[in-house]
């Protein structure tokens, strides 16, 4: 296998602890502290604008993780992801401001009660499969949207609700530099989780599930239960990615879980590249950063005859939508293992270089 | 009880659910000749009433003359779409091309904006007297137009099925792609042939539904109420298509009648359909009339 | 190592890119709508606002200080504005005022812009953010936000005083039946409350309201809905596009619903789109003048016009008109806090006190008179109310029918309507 190709010939594996290491080599260990020090030190350099990215990157990185043990390691196709991220997003801002509880316990609650949730639509989607499932997902989408919009006990109805500022002991982190810090902890956290989780048993049955669900029931894997299971782990990521979007944002409306979101989610995944848990952070920087990236296009060509003639200003936004779709159709049929597959494959001609071939 | 305003309500739902069972019906064609889910189909009716718009207004062309160049760019459109995006992805998991489709109808949908415009946009008047009286009901003679042309398409559909060569090699290459090719049958036309016969099928609805509604990108959302109208159906039968288009539009119907005589909830008719999708999912998972996949090891 | 190397290089991208701040210019926040549910009308107003400010800096700018506009389309949903409300207030130079636009979007806003005391000049005229100190009792305080405009309960206070009147004149007797009709949604629900009490107060009676949604679509069954129950008199609470669906769709199933729209829900491209059936719908405007007018401020008015358009051609619709007088209040009200203590929220704010029946410079005959107080931020009472007018058939260009008369917007009535503690904030 491609993955791994950095490790030098004659170190065999002699052990299955040695075979579902985290980190094949030393260097990839050092790497990874080497980067997340890097990290640390974004938001005495970086200015508002790219900590906002990078703040965004790290709130979908959680959910979209979530989305990619349900669909890329389950088998289980999903179009309803963003109103499970938005109930994330209302149950916390609500636990705070009903319940007054601090933000530091609201957001895990929060991820608990979205957990909830995902259970209850994953025990109908249990007897799904394939198409009939996605197109179950796509009405629990709308129906939640729907439930946001008239549950003012909880969402504020359609006029929304405020969340309050994440804080510690009276600690505010209420600007970017410091929320940056928040949403960093959780990424590292659930991503260490989601790559723990992949090495256990359950892991395994996961994706022995969506290799072949029957050969797996025949070697004794209970499949509703896995099933549910994995709805109920996806929307555990969707919720606590939620709840840091909403108090990120101090205020959650109903208008932004569309199914446009839930598509963004999937986008992030394929491009990513299905059932790989650093893919899902490689693709999901990739979303977040296309739409920007047709701003600075415009911006760059702002005033040439190729502006005027199009009038890009005025319809960046439909510019912007333009380059999500065309995005994920051009690797779907491009590059349909995604970018995590792209990126072993550089390392592979890197290390082999320059006689790759 | 006001059974009056309950009539009037299911024959609306009636008339609108027979542009549901057109589009239902466009979309089961491609999902049994080739087996993919079209998200885009809700396009189909926007770029067709778009092109049909434009023609009519920028070229001042006659009805008529426009529609047919309306259908012959959505038969170029849709061979084009099934050869340049779909037919790289034969044999990739279904995710794969649900998103595919899913990726082509946002495109096309902010495509739409950027060249015509946010504004809805009326079509020229067409016929000379917008309304008819029928039975003590006051109907558009244009949704009279649409219920011919719906029954007509839904009766010419039936033919084509049952008696023309290339409706039979369609329903074979649907039973068994394999047995059809060693058959001699044309696989990869067929697939082609479905998506552009399904194309010019959905931009007739889109025309339809744009003289009577203004072309805008609410045509788009037809492309979502065809899933529970076919999950109703059953994803791979025509007539249940129909059916299930059918019954969707009344249940909107009568759902406004609960709401506006009874309930006052508000917008209970839009969500609906997404309950009574649900619901039928979790008692017949392959929907009201359609087939059971049994698989074996 | 995936994870090392790409936020790695995340990183270095985001040094390579980050540009120094701009210099000594007076940042100015606009939000618009050019592409979501509203842009309809979102369109033209934001174009109203942007020649408007582009035009005071070509003169100058306010006091020799040129204005750095950042327009940025949100497409009508709050999250989008809020995530650029925090990159304009958060950093270095802080927007010394926002030039907003939707009602949801303009709540969520409302307690922000007071904690961090910048004034918003909004699109929207709910009345619940009309109330600076909270004394009204009806609505918080939102000491911050500005609107140039009657409120949306006010304005559909004087059509339902203008439909009482109508309903007598016309000879008709009992009482006439009310519906408020829109989506679920602040914007459309936002004079529901005050509208629906009017109208009882009136001797209307008022029916259940009936929910249609903020986007074009089929609307037959509503209007059976509507027709059935034999409505009167209707307020259609959306914008231009969904408007038009629904008057289309009532006129096929033949109601006879005397329709009032809202401010933002009736105008000349929504009358062209909507041909016959639009005719008779009367709406408020709130400019004292319409292009094609006689006013003095028009010539102005023009001119601004040109900014975007040279070749001074191009028609301008009600909300291009208003979008003007909005921004014009709020440039005149920076001149004046950068003579009494410096452009910062708290002077700008203050600045909008200044004056009584205020007109910006110019715009005589076009902007109404309006006042702000410190207690009272319901600018106008006065609301002028229009009727379209469509008597032929309405392809071609806005202009040739706006010039034939083809399309018209007739004066029906101004309705002064009385500053009234309880008519406040709701």
């Amino acid at each position: 296998m491609a993955t791994q190709s950095l490790i030098p010939a004659g170190d065999f594996r002699t052990t299955y602890a040695a075979d579902t290491t985290i980190f094949p080599t030393a260097g990839s260990r050092y790497a990874v502290w080497a980067a997340l020090a890097v990290l640390c030190l974004a938001p005495l350099v970086l200015d508002r604008y790219w900590l906002s990215l990078l703040i965004q990157i790290g709130y979908f990185g959680v959910a979209a993780l979530g989305l990619n043990i349900l669909v890329g390691f389950t088998g289980q196709i999903s179009i309803g992801h963003a109103a499970f991220f938005g109930f994330g997003a209302f149950a916390s801002a609500w636990l705070s401001n009903r319940f007054h509880i601090p933000v530091f316990f609201a957001v895990p609650l929060a991820g608990v009660l979205t957990t909830a949730v995902g259970l209850v639509f994953g025990l109908p989607a249990a007897r799904l499969k394939g198409l009939y499932l996605a197109i179950a997902t796509l009405a629990a989408q709308y129906i939640l949207q729907d439930f946001f919009a008239r549950a003012e006990w909880f969402t504020g109805g359609v006029a929304g609700t405020h969340a309050e500022a994440f804080s510690i002991f009276g600690f505010a982190f209420d600007t970017d530099g410091r929320y940056f810090y928040v949403v960093l902890a959780y990424l590292v956290v659930t991503f260490v989780l989601a790559t723990n989780l992949m090495r256990s048993r359950d892991g395994r049955a996961l994706v022995a599930v969506r290799d072949h669900y029957l050969s797996a029931e025949m070697m004794g894997i209970n499949l509703t239960r896995y099933r549910t299971l994995s709805f109920g782990l996806s929307a555990f990521f969707a919720g606590i990615g939620g709840a840091l979007y909403g108090h990120y944002l101090q205020f959650v409306s109903v208008e932004g879980f569309s199914i446009l979101l839930s598509i963004q989610f999937l986008g992030m995944i394929i491009i990513g590249g299905l059932g790989s848990i650093m893919g899902t952070l490689m693709g999901t920087a990739f979303m977040v950063l296309v739409p920007e990236a047709m701003g600075w296009i415009t911006d760059a060509v702002r005033g040439s005859a190729l502006d005027r003639a199009l009038s890009l200003k005025d319809n960046l936004s439909f510019l912007r939508e333009m380059a999500i779709g065309l995005v994920i159709v051009l690797f779907l049929i491009f590059e349909p293992d995604g970018l995590a597959h792209r990126w072993r494959q550089i390392k592979a001609y890197w290390k082999l270089y320059p006689f790759s071939h | 009880m006001n059974t009056h305003l309950l009539l009037q309500l299911v024959l609306n739902g009636l008339i609108v659910g027979a542009l549901y069972g057109v589009v239902a019906m466009s979309f089961v064609l491609i999902y049994k000749a080739s087996q993919v889910v079209n998200f885009a189909q809700g396009e189909f009716l926007l770029i067709g009433a778009w092109v049909c718009w434009w023609l009519l207004t920028t070229y001042q062309l006659p009805f008529l003359v426009g529609m047919l160049v309306t259908f012959a760019f959505m038969m170029a459109f849709g061979l084009a779409l099934q050869v340049v995006v779909l037919r790289p992805l034969i044999g990739e998991p279904i995710i794969s091309v649900i998103m595919v489709t899913i990726g082509l109808s946002i495109f096309f949908q902010a495509l739409c904006k950027w060249l015509f415009g946010v504004f809805a946009q009326p079509f020229p008047p067409i016929f000379s007297t917008s309304q008819v009286s029928l039975f003590g009901f006051e109907i558009q003679t244009v949704y009279l137009m649409s219920l011919g042309i719906s029954a007509a398409m839904m009766a010419a559909f039936g033919w084509f099925f049952r008696y023309s060569k290339h409706g039979l090699a369609m329903r074979a290459t649907a039973f068994n792609q394999q047995v059809a090719q060693s058959l001699g049958i044309p696989v990869r036309n067929v697939f082609a042939m479905a998506w552009a016969i399904s194309a010019v099928v959905s931009s007739v609805a889109g025309i339809v539904v744009g003289i009577v509604n203004g072309v805008s990108s609410a045509l788009s959302l037809y492309g979502i109420k065809v899933f529970p109208a076919v999950i109703l159906g059953g994803l791979d039968s025509v007539v249940g298509a129909v059916i299930g288009g059918l019954v969707i539009g009344v249940l909107e119907n009568v759902a406004q009648y609960v709401d506006g005589q009874y309930l006052h909830w508000g917008n209970l008719y839009e969500i609906v359909p997404f309950y009574v999708l649900v619901v039928i999912l979790m008692i017949k998972p392959y929907g009201l009339f359609g087939t059971r996949d049994i698989e074996r090891v | 190592m995936t994870r090392h190397a790409t936020l790695a290089s995340i990183s270095a991208l985001a040094l390579a890119l980050s540009l120094p701040a701009g210099a000594a210019e007076i940042p100015i926040g606009h939000l618009a709508d050019q592409s979501g549910a509203t842009s309809d009308v979102g369109v033209p107003y934001a174009q109203g606002v942007a020649d408007a400010l582009a035009w005071v800096n070509s003169k100058g700018g306010i006091g020799g200080e040129k204005m750095n506009v950042e327009s940025v389309d949100y497409g009508y949903q709050v999250p989008r504005a809020v995530a650029q409300y925090k990159k304009w207030t958060g950093g270095r130079d802080k927007v010394a005022a926002i030039q907003g636009w939707g009602t949801a979007d303009t709540e969520a806003l409302s307690g922000f812009v007071t904690k961090d005391e910048v004034p918003y000049i909004s699109g929207s005229y709910a009345a619940q953010v009309s109330d600076p100190t909270g004394a009204s009792g009806k609505a918080k305080a939102a000491p911050y936000n500005f609107f140039y405009g009657p409120s949306y309960s006010d304005a559909l206070r004087a059509m339902l005083i203008w439909a009482a009147d109508d309903w007598k004149a016309k000879g008709k007797t009992g009482k006439p039946k009310y519906v408020h009709m829109g989506g679920n949604h602040p914007y459309p629900n936002s004079p529901k409350e005050a509208g629906e009490a009017m109208a009882k107060e009136l001797g209307f009676e008022v029916l259940p309201a009936i929910v249609f949604a903020l986007a074009p679509g089929d609307y037959s069954a509503q209007c059976l809905t509507a027709k059935n129950a034999g409505v009167n008199y209707a307020y259609m609470g959306n914008t231009g596009g969904s408007n038009i669906s629904l008057l289309k769709s009532c006129k096929a199933v033949g109601t006879d619903i005397q329709f009032m729209g809202n401010v933002w829900g009736m105008d000349e491209n929504a009358a062209k789109a909507a041909g016959a059936a639009a005719d008779g719908v009367v709406f408020p405007v709130r400019t004292a003048a319409v292009t094609g007018g006689s006013a003095p401020g028009l010539a102005t008015a023009a001119e601004i016009s040109k900014v975007s358009d040279p070749s001074g051609n191009a028609y301008r619709p009600v909300h291009y008109l208003s979008g003007i007088c909005a921004a014009l209040y709020m440039t005149e009200a920076i001149g004046w806090a950068k003579g009494n203590g410096g452009i910062a929220g708290p002077n700008v704010r203050k600045g909008f006190y200044q004056k009584k029946d205020w007109v910006p410079a110019g715009m005589e005959g076009v902007c109404v008179p309006s006042t702000w107080t410190e207690k009272d931020h319901r600018g106008m009472m006065s609301v002028n109310i229009y009727r379209a007018r469509v008597t032929g058939p309405t392809d071609g260009p806005i202009a040739d029918l706006m010039k034939a008369g083809t399309v018209k917007l007739e004066p029906v009535k101004t309705v002064e309507l009385p500053r009234k503690p309880d008519w406040f904030g709701w």
